[in-house]
């Protein structure tokens, strides 16, 4: 166990932290439609997969160009999410366990659909940037320094638009504001729906550039929503720097523990990272007191 | 960046005796924003205490430290005599220091009297295990408690709304259950956090004479928050004053009206003098 | 609250028990009386759950209980040399220890914190139930894990736990003893307790509640009847294996959390109707496998929206119905 080299060592936390971006994208989207609709969007991680699946059969059955593909996927994602808080999520809005439950009915049918649609062997879209690039050291494949390039922009591109939009703005308001909000002519259902649509959107690409850089299962669903939770509650909910910073803490700790101790510790240490933090700091790391 | 004005000196020291809740130093910080800071406070048995100031003030903040909702980052409570100062609320309860939340905030599912009974069950607890081995209470022990939530539902004037549901009640009738309720765990401090909210001037003046009555019938002293003036001006023995989380002004009521610092803070602000 | 004594009730319980007593006789298939267990199995779980929810806490580590319940039971009875009827309960016991354990901690962090804080519990479990080979066995698991020792009767043969007959009645008995403890608990005064808290619990504690000793205390008590039913499945299928997913994994702590909202949450008998209808359900759709979890995922939302106070309230709306059709 101590034989590993510090390359080797260096090489697994750049994956880590590359891989986790894409995850941010997740985090990201969850934690906006949680801090706007307060749903716990269950059935994200299966918008993610089904964003993949969307992008690898437009991709690679269909043979149109990867990133065409994507802005397809993201179209349709965006689509679904709009869909979705319309018939599901808008009518429940004040009912925790309701809309709970409706999430998680729809992850269960959006995940035998893709299941039925696809099969079950594992998928994996052709890379677009074959070949590799040095980086400290390390040799990282191309496409995942884009893949990671493409999701920092994201992110930057999203916290301008929270910042400086006015709708932006209204989304990431403190509910006490949501009122002025309101008067300024922009409804709570359009907040939702906005929310929805974004984080959605984001999602399909995450779930795209994952095929792209990894694979596509059934369960990349779980897996990123499990990721995402992580990472919005390191984070603390409600706080988008925390998101980010919580994605990186993410990157390390998976890099990290998977060369150290091997893929299921890989799987444990971010959890329990969890509970650990939010067991000393109950509001997550950048969360707020109440 | 706040001007933090001098504290007004109270003419003639008075000699009360040890005051019931001593406030000292009482600090609290969210994340860099200093809520409350430095808070001197003392409160004497069957005093009637008022806490105003403007929105943002702290106020609630100060009470949420007292009812031990929210832990000082500095400072200390000390409460006849005892230090308090980290209790959670339930141990707060059991010391004497009850509580009348700024909304509504009652068990809207049960019927008025049965609110009263959870209160009450605080002194006739049998514990985490009786209540376990004990399905329901033995029926002297009922009796007993139905009789004392009458008679708190009596002093407040709702025997008659007894097993109507609280959720069902009008607005005015809730925030003298909350009274009620917080009447059942037997305090010897009662903190209110804007108990006038929303009542018309009937309903105002009927609980000001119920804080009174509690005060001169049961010997309970009372912190009130409060941003209605008139009420406050008459109702209270002394007056604090709170403004960006420091207390800026100290007296009787009548001193208060005069202080021009005080005057100050509420220029500017929409506050309901009247 | 309102049918408390009602003695309508009392018939129906009786005549139910006596059907599922009476089963064995004209149900000879083994498959349909290991299918039966399962849903004594579910209902116990489903009940755990909504003890739980008395004090407006979801549980979403259920899964995860069940599995320590389950593998605590099966070493404690293959490695230790204890009796399975010690184990049994002693694997409930280590889940309601760890329970207490982990519910300080938890408790403090807002209502879906906790939540999302016990789903990842969960996860971590079956992770290390998975990965630690020398213990659990790994990917592989632990089989033959023994049935429960045979109980003898003076004067009639001993009655063995190894078919599917006898174990069914085992199941049947202690989810009947666990759904009447469960029952009493929640009717309690410390029953009425936990509502009162989930109902304001800022309130409750300003009264003297102390509010962090209930949850904790109705999510240890929930955690032991989940590793109750987790013994009682290790000790039927005589194999453990914390696979992929499957078992003892997310989604079966969501199907668990189903049954509850679905079967009816404001009701005791809520959980127990839906847990015995959702998983019976999956057996009517049975030659369209595939296509199962989409039907019941359909039909979740469904009853979300069209029938929000669960399959418990069917009863009362068809009443509510008739008398408006009668124009009473």
């Amino acid at each position: 166990m101590f034989e590993i080299s510090g390359v080797v060592l260096l090489q697994s936390i750049v994956n880590g932290l590359v891989l986790g971006w894409i995850y941010v994208l997740m985090a990201l989207g969850m934690s906006l439609i949680l801090s706007i609709t307060n749903i716990l969007q269950f059935s994200h991680g299966e918008v993610y997969m089904l964003g993949a699946y969307v992008a690898y059969y437009f991709a690679v059955v269909l043979g149109l160009n990867f990133f065409v593909s994507i802005l397809i996927s993201v179209m349709l994602m965006a689509a679904l999410g709009l869909v979705l808080e319309r018939v599901f999520f808008r009518p429940l809005r004040a009912e925790f366990l309701s809309s709970m439950i409706v999430a998680l009915g729809l992850m269960i049918i959006l995940q035998s659909s893709v299941t039925i649609g696809f099969g079950i062997n594992p998928k994996a879209i052709p890379s677009f940037a074959p070949g590799s690039v040095g980086i400290l050291g390390t040799r990282i494949g191309s496409d995942r320094i884009i893949a990671a390039g493409i999701s920092i922009a994201l992110t930057l591109l999203l916290f301008l638009f929270l910042k400086k939009s006015k709708y932006g703005l209204a989304l990431t308001a403190a509910p006490q504001h949501r009122e002025a909000c309101i008067l300024q002519g922009i409804s709570p259902d359009r907040m939702s729906a906005l929310a929805m649509a974004i984080g959605s959107a984001l999602a399909a690409v995450g779930g795209a550039l994952m095929g792209a850089t990894l694979v596509l299962n059934t369960f990349m669903g779980s897996t990123a929503l499990l990721k995402g939770l992580i990472i919005i509650v390191l984070g603390g909910m409600g706080s988008l720097l925390g998101v980010v910073v919580g994605g990186i803490i993410l990157g390390l700790v998976d890099g990290v523990v998977l060369v150290v101790f091997g893929p299921v510790p890989a799987s444990i240490a971010p959890l329990l990272l969890v509970v650990v933090i939010l067991v000393i700091r109950p509001m997550g790391l950048f969360g707020h007191e109440f | 960046m706040l001007a933090k004005t001098p504290i007004k000196e109270v003419k003639g020291m008075d000699m009360r005796g040890t005051p019931v809740l001593q406030v000292v130093d009482l600090t609290k910080y969210f994340g860099g924003l200093g809520a409350v800071v430095d808070l001197d406070l003392n409160v004497h048995q069957g005093e009637i205490s008022g806490l105003i100031g403007p929105n943002g003030a702290g106020k609630t903040t100060v009470l949420n430290m007292i009812a031990g909702t929210l832990s000082p980052t500095n400072g200390s409570l000390i409460f006849k005599g005892e230090d308090i100062t980290n209790l959670p609320p339930h141990r707060m309860a059991k010391k004497g220091i009850a509580r009348v939340f700024q909304s509504n905030t009652l068990f809207g599912n049960v019927s008025v009297i049965t609110n009263v009974r959870v209160g009450l069950h605080l002194h006739t607890n049998i514990g985490f295990w009786g209540a376990f081995l004990a399905s329901s209470y033995t029926h002297n022990r009922e009796k007993l408690l139905h009789e004392e939530a009458m008679e708190i539902l009596g002093f407040v004037g709702l025997s008659d709304q007894r097993d109507q549901l609280a959720i069902n009640l009008p607005h005015g009738s809730q925030r003298t259950l909350c009274l009620a309720v917080a009447m059942a765990v037997k305090p010897s401090l009662l903190l209110l956090d804007e108990p006038l909210t929303g009542m018309n001037a009937e309903e105002v003046n009927v609980m000001i004479s119920l804080i009174k009555a509690l005060r001169d019938e049961r010997g309970i002293t009372s912190i009130i928050v409060e941003h209605n003036m008139r009420a406050v001006m008459g109702l209270c023995n002394r007056i604090a004053v709170l403004n960006y989380g420091s207390k800026i002004a100290e007296g009787t009521p009548t001193e208060i009206s005069e202080n021009s610092a005080v005057i100050e803070a509420y220029l500017g602000t929409e506050q309901d003098v009247a | 609250m309102s049918s408390r004594g009602n003695p309508i009730n009392t018939v129906v319980i009786l005549v139910f028990i006596l059907f599922l007593l009476l089963v064995p006789a004209f149900l000879k298939s083994n498959y349909w009386l290991h299918v039966l267990s399962i849903v004594g199995i579910n209902v116990i779980l489903a009940a755990s759950v909504h003890t739980i929810w008395c004090t407006g806490e979801l549980s979403l580590g259920t899964a995860g209980f069940m599995a320590m319940g389950g593998y605590g039971s099966a070493l404690l009875a293959m490695r230790a040399g204890i009796s399975v009827w010690a184990a049994m309960p002693l694997g409930g016991l280590l889940c309601a220890i760890v329970a207490v354990a982990l519910g300080y901690p938890f408790m403090r962090a807002k209502g879906i914190y906790f939540s999302i804080l016990t789903l990842l519990t969960g996860e971590i479990f079956r992770l290390t139930a998975w990965y630690y080979r020398s213990l659990t066995g790994g990917p592989v698991g632990l089989s033959h894990i023994p049935s429960p020792e045979p109980i003898n009767i003076p004067g009639i043969a001993p009655i063995t736990f190894d078919s599917k007959i006898t174990y069914y009645y085992l199941i049947v008995v202690a989810a009947l003893l666990s759904l009447f403890v469960l029952f009493r608990l929640q009717r309690s005064q410390v029953g009425f307790t936990w509502r009162i808290i989930r109902e304001r619990d800022n309130l409750a504690a300003s009264v003297g509640i102390n509010v962090l000793w209930y949850k904790i205390s109705a999510f240890a008590i929930g955690c032991f009847f989940a590793g109750i039913a987790g013994a009682l499945f290790a000790h039927f299928m005589h194999l453990l294996a914390a696979d992929a997913s499957g078992k003892f994994g997310m989604f079966t702590s969501i199907y668990i959390l189903i049954y509850m909202v679905v079967g009816g949450e404001k009701k005791f008998a809520g959980p127990i109707i839906g847990a015995v209808s959702l998983t019976l359900l999956p057996e009517v759709f049975r030659p369209m496998q595939e296509y199962r979890p989409i039907i019941f995922g359909a039909l979740v939302i469904f009853m979300i929206f069209f029938m929000p106070q669960g399959i418990v309230d069917i009863p009362h709306s068809v009443l509510s119905w008739g008398r408006k059709m009668v124009g009473r």
